[in-house]
C-alpha cells in the first residue's frame, strides 16, 4: 500500500474560471525545487511555465460489465504510463481536469488500473470553487456538485467578490454536502501549499494521523467576533435573548485572518467540550476557558473583560451577537466594533441532493453483521456514494479498523491499537440522495 | 561504451553483449538481417549497436524532442521508422543512421508505428487517427477519427491494416483507406495480435480479459480471469499458440483442433512480477517472456500449450521488451535501467 517510491498525484478540479491555473502557477513557483509534471485536460486561462505540461483528451472507458466503479480514464492511463518510464524526472504530478469532468473515473483510474496503481498514489482531490458563481453552478450542473462531493480540500476562492454573510452561508452549504473535506477561504488561490499537496488522503496508514477525527467539527458556537483592543477594562453587555445562559470562549492574540480563525475555532471546540464555569453579571470573564454567562435577570446584563496588553480578542459565542444584542464597550462607554465577524450557524436553506451522512456510535460492532450491511449498502447505493471514510471498533479486535472508498471500491485495514481509548465508531458517507436515518439505524443494528 | 554484463545466463541463453543507453529504452528493433540492433529512449535519442559485438555503430541524440514513443524496423531490414512526442515520424537508413525523411503527423503524440510485411507501407497512429505512408514517408491516406485513441496497430496482410481502440477493432484497406470490417466489443482494448494467416484477431482488454474473433466465421470468445490487464500478446509463427500476459503467469491458448474454447491453457509459472513482454521466435514455438522485476526466460511450447523451460537470465531492471533476431538465433532485451542485453540462443 504505502510505497514511498510511488509518485503522488493531486487532482485539481473546478469550473473554468475558478482559479485552477492560478493555483497551478502558484504551486509551480513556490515548489520550484520539485520536478512537477502537469497534465491538463483543458487549455488554462493563462499559460503555465516551468513544468512539463501534457495535454490529454478526456476519454472515459466504461467496461463491458457496466460497473460504474470500473469506469476509468483511458487518456490518463496512457499519459501516466508514459510518464512512469521517466519517473526519475518527476517528484509530483498535478492533474487538472476540466470543469465538466466527472471526478469518479479520474480517481478510480488510480485504483482500477494495476500498472498505474503500482507506480502512482492518488494524494488528494482539490476542488476550487468560485465563491461568486458556485451557487448558480451547483443548481445547474451535476459535475460541479460531484466535484464538491469528491473533494478532500475545497478552496473557496475569490472571496473578495462576495459579502461576508453570503460567504458564511456558502461555506455552510459546502460543508453539509461534504463533511470530509477541509474548506479554506482564499482570494486568487492564495493558500499555503501544504493545504493542497501531500495530503495522503487515500492512504489508510495516514488517514488517522492526519485526521484524528474524520468529521469536520460541528461547531458548538454560532458566532465569532475578533476585536482589536488596547489595555484596559471593557464591558461586555447583553440584552434579553432566547436562552437564560450563553456559553462563551474568549481567546487572546488571535489575528483577524482566516487561518488563525480556523485554528482558534478548532481550539475553542475543545474548550467547549470541557465543563463550563458559571459567570454571573458584573464579574470578570476569564480567558481561554469555557464559561457560561448567567443571563436569567431581565434587562441588560454586563460582564467585565480585562486586557493587560494590546491584543486581538476573539469571542466564540454560543449564540449570534444579534440574538442578545451583544456589544463590547470601552471604559468611556464608546462601543468597540469587531474587526472580523463570522457566523457559524448552520443554514438549511439549500436542499442539496448531495450530502454527507455521518454515523457516530460508541461500542463494538459485530464483524459479520457489518460485512453484510456494508456489502448490501455498496451493492445498492455504490453508484450514489462518492466517497466514504471511517474507523470502526470491531468486537474482539484490539486495533481500530480504518477504511476509505470511492463508489464501490472499498479499502480497509487494521490500524493502531485502541489501548485505553474509549472504543467507538465514526463513518462518513458522501453521496446522492442517501437516507441517513436508515443508514444509521442499520449500522446501529450491527453493534453488539 | 558497452560493457560486459555480470549477469549469469542459463540454458540456451548464452552471453552475447550488454550495453547501456542513458535513459529509459522505449523500443528496439533488429535491422540488416540482424547485423544491427537499434534502441530508442525516453530522452528521444536512437542508438544502433553491432548485433554481435555490441559496439555502438551510430546514434541520433535528438531524434524526437520529448522522447521516442515507438519504433519499427522494416522487414527487409533496411529502414528504421521512429515516432515520438514531437508529433513526427522519422525514417532512418539502418546502415548508417542517416535520416531519410521526417514528417509532421500531428500536433500531439504519435504513439504507434508499424511497417507492412513487404516493407512498402508504414502505418502510424496519433490520437484517434490512423495514417498510412509510403516507404519514403509520403502520406497516402488518413482515417477519420476513431471513437477513441488508437491503442494498437496490426498489419493483417499488405493490403489490410487493423486498429484497436476503446470499443472496437477496425480493418481498413491499406491502399484506399476504405473500411473493410468492424468488430465491436464494449471494453477498452489495450493490445492487439493477429494470427499469421490473419484469421484470428486477439485483443487484451482493460477489464482483465482477452477477447478474440475468428474472421472466417465471425465466432468470438472471451477469456477472463487475468489478475492484470493483458497488455502483452504474442502469436506463434504457425498461429497455433497465443501467449498472453496479464499477471505473473504467462497463459498460453492453443488453437490446435477446436481450441482454445473448452480447453485448459498452458500456464508458465516462474516470474515473480507481472509479465511485461512476450515474443515467439520466428521459426520455432519458442517463447521469450520478460517481467517487471527483471528476468527473461525462454520456453519451448508444445502444440497444446505444454511448456518446458529452455533457459533464462536475470536483468537489473524491469524488462521493457524482448526482440528475436530475424533468424531466431539471438534475443535482445531492453530494460528500465537503460540496459540492452543480447544473448546468443543455442540451437536445440
Amino acid at each position: 500500500m504505502n510505497n514511498p517510491s510511488k509518485v503522488p498525484v493531486t487532482i485539481l478540479t473546478g469550473f473554468l474560471g475558478s482559479g485552477k491555473t492560478t493555483l497551478l502557477n502558484r504551486i509551480l513557483s513556490e515548489e520550484h525545487g520539485k520536478r512537477i509534471a502537469v497534465i491538463e485536460n483543458e487549455y488554462g486561462e493563462v499559460g503555465i511555465d516551468q513544468a512539463l505540461v501534457i495535454n490529454a483528451d478526456e476519454e472515459i472507458f466504461e467496461m463491458s460489465n457496466g460497473c460504474i466503479c470500473c469506469t476509468v480514464r483511458g487518456d490518463l492511463i496512457r499519459v501516466l504510463g508514459n510518464l512512469m518510464k521517466r519517473r526519475d524526472k518527476f517528484d509530483y504530478i498535478l492533474l487538472e481536469t476540466t470543469g465538466l469532468a466527472d471526478p469518479g473515473p479520474v480517481a478510480q483510474t488510480f485504483f482500477m488500473d494495476d500498472e498505474i496503481a503500482s507506480e502512482f498514489s492518488l494524494d488528494g482531490i482539490v476542488t476550487l470553487v468560485d465563491a461568486h458563481h458556485i451557487n448558480q453552478q451547483l443548481g445547474r450542473s451535476q459535475e460541479s456538485t460531484e466535484q464538491i462531493a469528491f473533494a478532500d480540500v475545497i478552496l473557496l476562492n475569490k472571496t473578495d467578490l462576495v459579502q461576508a454573510e453570503e460567504l458564511d452561508a456558502l461555506e455552510t452549504r459546502l460543508r453539509e454536502m461534504n463533511r470530509l473535506a477541509r474548506v479554506h477561504r482564499c482570494e486568487r488561490a492564495n493558500v499555503a501549499i501544504p493545504t493542497v499537496l501531500n495530503l495522503e488522503a487515500f492512504n489508510l496508514d495516514q488517514v488517522l494521523a492526519n485526521h484524528p477525527t474524520f468529521l469536520e467539527p460541528e461547531y458548538p458556537f454560532e458566532w465569532t467576533g475578533i476585536y482589536e483592543l488596547e489595555p484596559g477594562r471593557y464591558k461586555l453587555s447583553l440584552d434579553d435573548g432566547p436562552d437564560p445562559t450563553m456559553s462563551l470562549v474568549m481567546v487572546e492574540r488571535l489575528d483577524p485572518n482566516e487561518e488563525a480563525l480556523q485554528q482558534g475555532a478548532e481550539w475553542s471546540v475543545r474548550r467547549y467540550a470541557e465543563p463550563a464555569f458559571k459567570i454571573s453579571p458584573n464579574n470578570i470573564v476569564p480567558m481561554d476557558q469555557h464559561v457560561e454567562l448567567q443571563l436569567q435577570l431581565s434587562g441588560q446584563k454586563s460582564f467585565a473583560i480585562e486586557i493587560e496588553r494590546q491584543t486581538s480578542l476573539a469571542l466564540f459565542a454560543q449564540h449570534t451577537a444579534e440574538e442578545f444584542n451583544l456589544r463590547l464597550s470601552a471604559s468611556d462607554n464608546a462601543e468597540v466594533l469587531p474587526v472580523l465577524e463570522r457566523t457559524w450557524v448552520a443554514q438549511h436553506e439549500h436542499d442539496d441532493e448531495v450530502g454527507s451522512v455521518a454515523i457516530e456510535a460508541d461500542g463494538d460492532v459485530n464483524a459479520n453483521k457489518l460485512n453484510v450491511w456494508l456489502g448490501k449498502l455498496l451493492r445498492e447505493k455504490g453508484v450514489d456514494i462518492f466517497r466514504m471514510k471511517g474507523f470502526i471498533s470491531i468486537a474482539g479486535e484490539s486495533q481500530r479498523f480504518v477504511f476509505q472508498g470511492v463508489h464501490m471500491l472499498f479499502d480497509g485495514q487494521p490500524e493502531r491499537p485502541w489501548g485505553d481509548d474509549p472504543r467507538h465508531n465514526q463513518l462518513v458517507f458522501i453521496g446522492r440522495n442517501l437516507d441517513g436515518d436508515t443508514m444509521k439505524r442499520e449500522f446501529e443494528a450491527c453493534l453488539n | 561504451m558497452p560493457k560486459l554484463s555480470k549477469n549469469k545466463s542459463h540454458g540456451v541463453l548464452q552471453n552475447g553483449f550488454f550495453a547501456t543507453v542513458n535513459d529509459y529504452p522505449i523500443a528496439g528493433g533488429w535491422g540488416l538481417k540482424g547485423k544491427f540492433f537499434a534502441v530508442g529512449d525516453a530522452s528521444g535519442s536512437i542508438h544502433a549497436f553491432d548485433g554481435t559485438s555490441g559496439q555502438e555503430v551510430w546514434k541520433n541524440p535528438q531524434a524526437h524532442l520529448g522522447g521516442i514513443l515507438s519504433m519499427s524496423a522494416s522487414s527487409n531490414g533496411k529502414q528504421l521508422a521512429s515516432v515520438g512526442q514531437d508529433g513526427q515520424l522519422a525514417l532512418w537508413d539502418f546502415a548508417d543512421g542517416q535520416m531519410q525523411h521526417r514528417t509532421e503527423i500531428a500536433s500531439g503524440w504519435v504513439e504507434h508505428v508499424a511497417w507492412s510485411k513487404s516493407s512498402n507501407h508504414l502505418a502510424v497512429s496519433s490520437g484517434r487517427v490512423l495514417t498510412i505512408l509510403s516507404s519514403s514517408g509520403e502520406k497516402i491516406w488518413s482515417s477519420g477519427n476513431h471513437p477513441s485513441t488508437v491503442s494498437a496497430l496490426g498489419w493483417v496482410t499488405d493490403q489490410e491494416i487493423s486498429t484497436a481502440c476503446y470499443g472496437r477493432v477496425t480493418f481498413f484497406n491499406s491502399s484506399s483507406g476504405q473500411e473493410n470490417e468492424r468488430l465491436e466489443w464494449q471494453g477498452s482494448l489495450v493490445s492487439l495480435a493477429l494470427s499469421p494467416d490473419g484469421n484470428v484477431v486477439a485483443c487484451g482488454s482493460q477489464d482483465k480479459s482477452v477477447h478474440f474473433w475468428r474472421r472466417s466465421n465471425g465466432q468470438d470468445s472471451m477469456m477472463s480471469g487475468y489478475p492484470w490487464k493483458p497488455s502483452e500478446l504474442a502469436f506463434s509463427h504457425d498461429g497455433l499458440l497465443l501467449a498472453t500476459g496479464g499477471g505473473e503467469d504467462v497463459t498460453i491458448w492453443s488453437f490446435d483442433e477446436n481450441g482454445p474454447e473448452g480447453t485448459t491453457p498452458g500456464v508458465l509459472e516462474f516470474h515473480k512480477a507481472p509479465i511485461s513482454s512476450l515474443a515467439f521466435s520466428p521459426y520455432q514455438r519458442h517463447l521469450a517472456s520478460g517481467c517487471r522485476e527483471g528476468g527473461v526466460v525462454v520456453w519451448s511450447v508444445g502444440k497444446k500449450g505444454s511448456v518446458r523451460g529452455l533457459g533464462g537470465a536475470p536483468l537489473d531492471g524491469a524488462v521493457e521488451n524482448v526482440y528475436w533476431r530475424p533468424d531466431g538465433r539471438s534475443l535482445a532485451a531492453i530494460d528500465s535501467e537503460g540496459g540492452i542485453t543480447v544473448w546468443r540462443v543455442k540451437k536445440i
